[in-house]
């Protein structure tokens, strides 16, 4: 057993070098080719610490998200959680230890089953867990319902009776039901509108607080993330490129791929600079990544020492930031 | 279950239940003995102690038609079912847990499906004997296979989906997410497959009972007595009738009553009905108001759409006015279900069957200088404009291109379509086109289809094949949404840069993005559940705004510093339970009596500005 104290330093949530690689057929007779969905990502997630992860669509973050919860299986690398290595721990005891870490999705319209009542399916970790009988469940339910801003008499309903910011309320309270440490949260605003986004972000904010819950937050969009996280780690390609604390990496992006893509986020109050060229080109296929670093392709600096090894994140600034790129010195 | 869910049931479930318990009652009827011979009356006509008409062996053919479905039912019912829960098992198993359990399973079943059907009947009859027994085992095992596939496919794609991960990460077992949440949502195919087992069973049986490898005769099976009257078709056709007339109705009634269990499984319920000929006519009646001063490009006046027809329509938009100059950016932004969408199709002509232009005028000078009203134009006449004068770009890049055709090809056949060029020509400007959108390496990826094109590439051919005719007007709806920042920014850039050559060309751009409207827009109209609530120039609508729902929306845009974002409370309400007097009110800040007692109308602040609020003075 380890002491309070001890648990208290250790974080919440480890991966080490964690790689996921995905077996994909190219056509119908091609050949087989791996998809290296996640490269060796390092990441850590103290106890109450909000995360955020960024990057574009079929960046990896999804998956280093399912990773983290251990809903797939590393190829290499490992996950702990509070000090156990999720991999070694197998069947009953890791389903003991899942009341403890959850899941919110994108798409508030495919994570709830649409024929059973959002109060049933709120119930389901109380029930799986032991944690209710089923009358309390049904209290708790209603407690869980009010909590997320739900009317509780609305257990009843279908999914299909919510708009989509209610459900992902819903979905919200279903990951909060068993009392969980660890939520990870992937991209669970994006599918909604900017006033009901703004609803979901001060409730994930105001819950995490409450409830003292370590949150891993995957978005594609910055500004979302620094309203929430006190960390970020930006990932290009499978790898994280940048990471540091929110405001510091908002303020002055270091890596050429973090600039382009804060450069690249519409913004209200700045009217679009017509000199700043949008970043060209596109993600290459993460089943034939360039060699080097990965963002050497569409990078403005990249040069010939860029292809030649993986740049490593090392320490920047000195305000707890690190940064994968060869010349992050020189381009100032 | 709801009522009007028992209602659809009613009449398919009474008539399944209806022959189910006419078969089962069979031995309590007054029914003659279905297998006394009386030879002297071979063949006779329906008579009043017979009223189906005797067989070829003079027996009763009303007992034996009853007593042969208890056969019939029984064996193609148990077969289907016992197949059914088999290949369901089979297909869950293998397709939840793939690997070795698929190649046990699945895999293991479809290997039986390789085996002549007779062939393996031959097999298990040799078994374990002839009779319906036998029938009910060598139908199972030669129906199980297919159950099997369609459960695996549809477990496959329910797997992956988000609710039952969420099961997986809940902690739930195996067993009860298989159970609790795939079974329910696979099950509706499952049911259609069963009425088609059935069905093709109750045939089957008859084929096998033929053979003597099934029902023994002289037992009745439906299946026996078509047999045996086919014989004696030219004597006596009416005893082929009758057990075709039972085979065929309880097919029938069965396939009505799956069809029916599967919409009532539905959760999402039905959807309403379109009725074209109010649509057709409506489109018929002319302007009654006067006719305005022509635009110099489009102005819609006061446009009205209704969702559906009748007391049940949803005004789904209401009164909605804008205006487009040559060369100008209008931006149309609201959130979903704000009608942004709808207004844009009906620009086009191209609104779904369910809706219709209840009101309003869409008026458009085109490229000759004649002004007409979109919104009663005929279909040949708008097919004419469409992807010529006036083109679209939708929000999925995928919908829009066909997947079976060369996307040079498709943005050939759009010149061809309103120009008169040789094919050869055609292509040529194709490739110029989407070389000009900034597809890179045009000629080679002219010859690419759709799927081997990335999203932002796609969107870029849709773009090539809009502008292809040099449209006086765009309209895209959402062009940006699906892709990556990084990737909208360059289909931003390139569109700002097709505008800016293509002097004239104006542009409505419908989008939910605040940001990118400032980005892009010159103008911008904000809708609220299917009305405008402000317009302006865009810096001063956003700058200053004068309706409190923009200046919230700019106020939950997440790039203040603020920790907490600005919310809007409340939900957009919906389209059948609009509130009273102002639709915004319920979530209003500065809402006050006077704005539920009446409606407030769109009201000119003048320099090119409006607002639909009582109480725009006081807006921050
Ligand atoms: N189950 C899977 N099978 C094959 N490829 C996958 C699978 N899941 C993800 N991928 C691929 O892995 C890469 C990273 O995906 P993902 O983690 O979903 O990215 P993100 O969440 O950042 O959009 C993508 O190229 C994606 O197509
Ligand atoms: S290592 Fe080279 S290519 Fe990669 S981001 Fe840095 S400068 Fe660009
Ligand atoms: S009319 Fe009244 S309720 Fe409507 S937006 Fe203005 S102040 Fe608010
Ligand atoms: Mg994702």
């Amino acid at each position: 057993m380890t002491s309070a104290a001890d648990s208290c330093r250790t974080p919440l949530v480890e991966a080490e070098g964690v790689s996921r690689a995905f077996r994909a057929r190219q056509g119908l007779l091609g050949r087989r080719r791996d998809i290296l969905a996640v490269r060796e990502v390092d990441l850590t997630v103290a106890r109450r610490e909000a995360v955020g992860v960024v990057g574009e669509s079929g960046c990896g973050k999804s998956t280093l998200g399912r990773l983290l919860l251990h809903l797939l299986k590393p190829t290499a690398g490992t996950v702990r959680f509070d000090g156990r290595t999720l991999a070694e721990i197998g069947g009953d005891r890791l389903r003991t230890l899942r009341r403890r870490m959850q899941l919110i999705f994108q798409d508030p319209y495919g994570s709830l089953d649409p024929r059973r009542t959002v109060g049933d399916q709120i119930a389901d970790g109380m029930l799986i867990h032991g944690l209710a009988t089923p009358a309390e469940a049904r209290e708790r339910v209603a407690g869980l319902l009010s909590q997320v801003g739900l009317d509780p008499a609305h257990a009843a309903r279908l999914p299909h009776e919510f708009s989509g910011g209610q459900r992902q309320r819903v979905a919200i309270a279903r990951a909060l039901a068993t009392g969980p440490d660890f939520v990870v949260a992937d991209e669970p605003v994006s599918a909604l509108d900017v006033s009901i986004q703004a609803q979901v972000v001060n409730l994930l904010a105001d819950l995490r607080e409450s409830l003292g819950l370590a949150l891993v937050f995957i978005s594609h969009d910055l500004h979302v993330v620094r309203h929430l996280c006190d960390r970020v780690a930006v990932m290009y390609l499978g790898r994280v490129v940048e990471t540091g604390p929110a405001a510091a990496i908002f303020a002055a992006p270091a890596h050429p791929y973090t600039r382009a893509l804060l450069a690249a986020t519409p913004s209200l109050v700045r009217r679009r600079d017509s000199s700043r060229a949008p970043l060209a080109g596109e993600l290459p296929s993460p089943s034939d990544p360039p060699s080097g670093c990965g963002f050497r392709t569409r990078c403005p600096f990249a040069t010939t020492a860029c292809a030649e090894a993986v740049p490593p994140l090392e320490a920047f600034g000195g305000d707890g930031r690190q940064v994968a790129c060869v010349r992050v010195a020189e381009i100032g | 279950m709801e009522r009007r869910d028992l209602h659809r049931l009613a009449v398919p479930l009474a008539v399944v239940g209806g022959i189910v318990a006419l078969a089962a009652a069979a031995p309590l009827l007054p029914l003659a003995d279905p297998v006394h011979i009386e030879v002297s009356a071979r063949l006779t006509p329906p008579s009043e102690g017979h009223w189906l008409g005797q067989d070829e062996y003079g027996r009763d053919v009303l007992s034996r038609a009853i007593w042969g479905a208890r056969a019939s039912l029984a064996v193609s019912f148990l077969a289907a079912a016992i197949a059914g829960i088999a290949g369901t098992a089979l297909g869950l198993l293998g397709g939840y847990f793939r690997g070795v359990v698929e190649i046990l399973t699945v895999r293991s079943a479809e290997a039986v499906l390789c085996f002549p059907p007779l062939l393996l009947a031959l097999l298990v009859v040799t078994l374990l004997g002839p009779g319906a027994g036998t029938l009910i085992v060598a139908l199972s095992i030669l129906y199980a296979p297919s159950y099997a596939r369609v459960a695996y496919a549809e477990t496959l794609a329910a797997r992956n989906l988000d609710y039952v991960v969420a099961q997986e990460a809940l902690g739930a077992r195996s067993g009860r997410i298989l159970l609790r949440t795939v079974l329910p949502n696979v099950a509706p195919p499952l049911l259609v497959q069963f009425s088609l087992t059935v069905a093709s069973a109750m045939v089957l049986e008859s084929g096998l009972s033929f053979l003597g490898l099934g029902v023994v005769p002289p037992e009745p099976s439906w299946g026996l007595m078509i047999r045996g009257a086919r014989s004696t078709m030219d004597q006596a056709p009416w005893l082929l009738l009758w057990p075709c007339l039972a085979l065929t109705g309880t097919i029938v009634a069965l396939n009505m009553l799956c069809d029916a269990l599967r919409d009532v499984l539905d959760p999402r319920g039905r959807t309403v009905s379109a009725n074209p000929f109010r649509a057709f006519v409506s489109g018929l009646l002319p302007a009654t108001e006067p006719a305005p001063a022509p635009p110099a490009l489009l102005r819609v006046d006061g446009l009205h759409l209704a969702i559906g027809h009748g007391p049940g329509a949803l005004p789904a938009v209401r009164d909605v006015s804008l205006a487009v100059a040559p060369g100008e950016t209008l931006a149309v932004v609201g959130e979903s279900g704000s009608g942004k969408t709808l207004t844009g199709l009906a620009i086009l002509g191209l609104l779904p069957p369910v809706v219709r232009v209840t009101g309003g005028r869409i008026l458009y000078t085109g490229r000759d200088g004649t002004t007409v009203d979109l919104a009663r134009l005929g279909e040949p006449a708008l097919r004419r404009l469409r992807g010529d004068e006036l083109s679209m770009v939708f929000q999925d890049p995928s919908a829009s291109l066909n997947p079976v055709h060369r996307v040079g090809d498709q943005v050939a056949e759009t010149i061809r379509a309103h120009r008169d060029l040789s094919a050869a020509e055609a292509r040529r400007r194709a490739v110029a086109l989407l070389d000009r959108v900034g597809l890179p390496d045009a000629a080679r990826r002219a010859r690419a289809y759709p799927h081997e094109l990335s999203g932002g590439q796609r969107q870029r051919a849709v773009i090539a094949a809009a502008i292809a005719n040099g449209p006086r007007l765009l309209i895209a709806d959402e062009p940006t949404t699906a892709l990556d920042v990084t990737i909208q920014a360059q289909i931003l850039e390139l569109m700002a840069g097709l505008k800016a050559q293509a002097g004239g060309m104006g542009l409505i751009f419908v989008t939910h993005n605040l940001a990118v409207v400032s980005e892009i827009a010159d103008r911008v109209v904000v809708m609220y559940v299917g009305e405008v609530v402000e317009e302006g120039p865009v810096a001063e609508v956003f700058g200053s705004p004068r309706h409190p729902y923009t200046a919230a929306l700019v106020a939950s845009v997440p790039e203040g510093d603020d920790d907490r974002l600005s919310a809007i409370p409340g939900v957009v309400p919906p389209l059948h339970d609009l509130p009273a007097g102002c639709r915004f009110a319920p979530r209003c800040g500065l809402a006050e009596p006077a704005c539920t007692a009446g409606a407030p109308a769109l009201e000119s602040l003048g320099g090119g500005r409006s607002t639909r609020c009582r109480r725009w003075r006081e807006v921050a």
